[in-house]
């Protein structure tokens, strides 16, 4: 049987380290950082399922990596932060001491690399956004509403429709000498117009490279409206790897795009330093549950409340082991309190 | 007879009072929900602004409750707001149901006196003694709109000081059963004491010094609280001051011509929009203007998708106006699709952003001194921001 503590005991003698968790639409990113903002070692997946069981199998396997290095033995994890579209859930599972949007821990965490940095460009799976910064404090952020056209996930879906592994991608593009036009307005659109333009005879190299155009005009149409970007401009998130999209946004903006070194882990590593600073200004005791979350068993139900016309749905998550609910959200009423 | 008209947020309330005080029967929808959400998309034009699949939710619902008189407010506006009604009969006779009456509530001008039609056909007479009864509904009607405003308007700045989370929306959800009760005109003109005993009754931490939101927008999408994820309590749960003037008696007032607020806005939007476009473009331009100008520190414009007017505001304070006068501002297009998270993200982002301008003073200008704070509560009409804000002071 799995012993379930809500607090880790406080190994004074270690050194200090901070666990930065990213759990996205598509991937999840664990950071773990040590105090000088190094970092010490990071886990990328894909999503597994749910935000439960990509936090568990994320926590295993940052587990296995700071088992096999010596060197991380001596370091404890003092305090952890999650951020991503389930930071809460993640948060209430592996027992966060602070939950922060995506925009604010990849602000941080770019400006931790390019202290003067004033156009943060962020492309993952589902989500883009676009965040404008001066004088180190955020002044605007945008982030797509309805459209999904500039995104990872459409991406790979070409990828897999074309026959060419997603990592390449980016070096297709590159070799293009000749761009296919593709209409970039919409995913539904540009499909039927690659469709098109395959049947006609375009090579694969330039109907990527058109389709790596495409998306930045539509990024750049749907985000930045009417903001100005100016540079330095710093570029990450999954899409980052792909060089036919740098490429691009190069061409649109007319500048140097920097790519930092952990391009997908930017919002992870946010929150590490997040939490760090946390850590320093408050100093308590952390309500992380351990690296031993992975052999937690939690479970979630949603229901119907049903008892006005409003009939909410209540989601709520609990352990098994303790039957306690550790989050609960959907009440329109308050009838069913919200725990975060 | 059973009368019904669709839901807007709280304005039931006004809304029943206007048939009741006529001796009519009124049944309610229930408040929208998904069910209704669901039917209306199903049984609507695919590309249809959202207000009008809410609304055929409602009246579908109404329908099965034994509802056989709908009354639907239409417009000879310039968006499709004014063709609601006609559709809508069509859709719910298609639907299957036969036997009920769609009666249109003109509201293009209320001065043309074409609601006194409206009037008429509800209640079946025409004859010179049923006036009598007409004013007094109408007076019933304004009252209690006007209360529902006062209502909304320290809902608003309450909910940010508020201690134990949860004790203004109950607050709000008594004081609306207690209105809906009151049904005479000394107990109308007693009702804003009523008001504020009530609100103060609610444990308020006054060192707060909250952030000033503004909340503008399409009218429906900003009164009804289950399409618009109910962003008023959301950001107020963050503890942020809502100031919201779009309400039911702020546009019942508008269409009497007597919105000198409104005027005082077109005035403000004037050179960006010359003439009402249809939604509220024109004002929330105006609004954009005045609160950047009162020292606030942001404003969220929430409006359905593919909202014609409103896309045209959203363009024009994204490329003109933010960089005239930088006040923050966050944009909501809403639609069936219900993605919570995400919204929470957006909005926690722009809370957050907010946070940070005023920690490093880039809300220039925007310290808030003495005279500063008595711009800031100085709103159209009677005050009551003001007097609400005092009175979290003086508790």
């Amino acid at each position: 049987m799995v012993q379930v503590s809500d607090k880790v005991k406080v190994e004074v003698e270690k050194k200090d380290a901070f666990l930065g968790i990213d759990i996205g639409s598509v991937s999840c990113k664990f950071v773990l950082m040590d105090t000088n903002g190094k970092v010490l070692t990071s886990v990328f997946l894909r999503n597994e399922g749910s935000p439960i069981d990509s936090a568990k199998v994320g926590m295993a396997e940052l587990r296995n990596n700071i088992e096999d290095n010596p060197e991380l033995k001596a370091y404890a994890i003092r305090c952890c932060g999650t951020t991503g579209s389930a930071r809460y859930l993640t948060k209430a599972v592996v027992g966060g001491d602070l939950a922060k949007t995506e925009i604010i821990a990849h602000a941080v965490a770019t400006q931790s690399m390019y202290p003067d940095v004033r156009t943060i460009l962020e492309i993952g799976g589902q989500d883009s956004k676009i965040i404008i910064l001066r004088d180190g404090i955020i002044v605007d952020f945008a982030m797509n509403s309805v459209c999904a056209a500039g995104t990872g996930s459409f991406l790979d879906h070409q990828a897999r429709r074309l026959g060419i592994p997603i990592e390449e991608f980016g070096s297709y593009a590159v070799k293009s000498k000749n761009r296919a036009s593709i209409a970039g307005r919409c995913t539904v659109f540009a499909e039927s117009d690659m469709i098109h333009k395959q049947n006609a005879g375009y090579s694969k190299e330039d109907i990527i490279a058109g389709l790596c155009d495409s998306l930045v005009r539509n990024y750049l149409n749907n985000l930045s409206k009417g903001k100005d970007l100016d540079e330095p401009v710093v570029f990450q998130g999954g899409v980052s790897y792909n060089k036919g999209i740098v490429q691009a946004f190069e061409r649109h903006l007319g500048c140097k795009v920097l790519v930092p070194k952990y391009n997908v882990l930017m919002g992870a590593l946010g929150m590490a330093i997040l939490v760090r600073d946390y850590y320093q200004e408050h100093e308590q005791e952390t309500t992380f549950r351990g690296l031993k979350v992975a052999d937690i068993e939690f479970e979630t139900k949603a229901f119907n409340c049903g008892d006005c016309p409003n009939n909410c749905e209540i989601i709520t998550c609990s352990l098994v082991e303790k039957d306690e609910v550790i989050a609960r959200w959907g009440s329109r009423c308050g009838k069913w309190s919200e725990i975060l | 007879m059973l009368i019904s008209f669709p839901n807007m947020g709280p304005n039931w309330v006004a809304f029943k009072t206007l048939f009741t005080a006529l001796d009519l029967d009124v049944v309610l929808p229930d408040p929208t929900n998904r069910e209704a959400v669901k039917i209306g998309v199903k049984y609507s034009p695919e590309f249809v602004c959202f207000p009008f699949k809410a609304t055929i939710g409602d009246f579908k619902n109404a329908l099965d409750k034994g509802a056989d008189v709908l009354v639907m407010a239409i417009d000879c506006g310039p968006c499709r707001f004014g063709f609601y009604a006609s559709v809508q009969e069509r859709i719910l006779r298609d639907m299957g149901y036969k036997d009920f009456v769609m009666i249109p509530l003109d509201q293009a001008d209320l001065l043309e006196f074409h609601w006194v039609k409206t009037l008429q056909q509800v209640t079946g007479r025409s004859d010179p003694f049923i006036y009598s009864k007409f004013v007094k509904a109408v007076i019933f009607f304004v009252k209690k709109a006007k209360l529902l405003n006062d209502i909304q308007t320290a809902e608003g700045l309450y909910r940010a000081y508020e201690r134990n989370q949860g004790d203004t929306t109950r607050v709000v959800k008594k004081l609306l059963l207690k209105l809906d009760e009151t049904n005479t005109l000394k107990g109308l003109r007693n009702f804003k004491k009523v008001i504020k005993e009530d609100f103060t009754k609610i444990d308020v931490d006054k060192t707060r010094n909250p952030l000033k939101v503004a909340v503008s927008g399409e009218i429906h999408i900003s009164l009804e609280p289950y399409v618009n994820l109910d962003i008023r309590r959301k950001l107020g749960e963050m503890q942020v001051e809502i100031h919201q003037n779009l309400s039911l008696w702020d546009w019942v007032v508008h269409k009497f011509h007597l919105n000198y607020h409104r005027k005082w806005l077109e005035h403000l939007a004037k050179p960006y929009v010359p003439m009402d476009i249809g939604g509220e473009c024109i004002w929330v331009l105006g609004e954009y203007i005045d609160r950047a100008r009162a020292g606030f520190d942001g404003m969220a414009h929430i409006y359905p998708f593919t909202c014609m007017p409103e896309v045209t505001a959203r363009t024009i304070i994204t490329n003109k106006l933010k960089k005239v006068y930088d006040l923050p501002v966050i944009f909501f297009s809403f639609d069936e699709a219900m993605a919570f998270e995400g919204f929470r993200t957006r909005l926690e982002a722009f809370v957050d952003l907010m946070y940070s301008r005023r920690e490093h003073k880039l809300a220039h200008k925007r310290d808030y001194l003495k005279q500063d704070l008595d711009d800031i509560y100085h709103e159209y009409g009677s005050n009551f921001y003001k007097e609400c804000f005092q009175m979290i002071q003086n508790q």
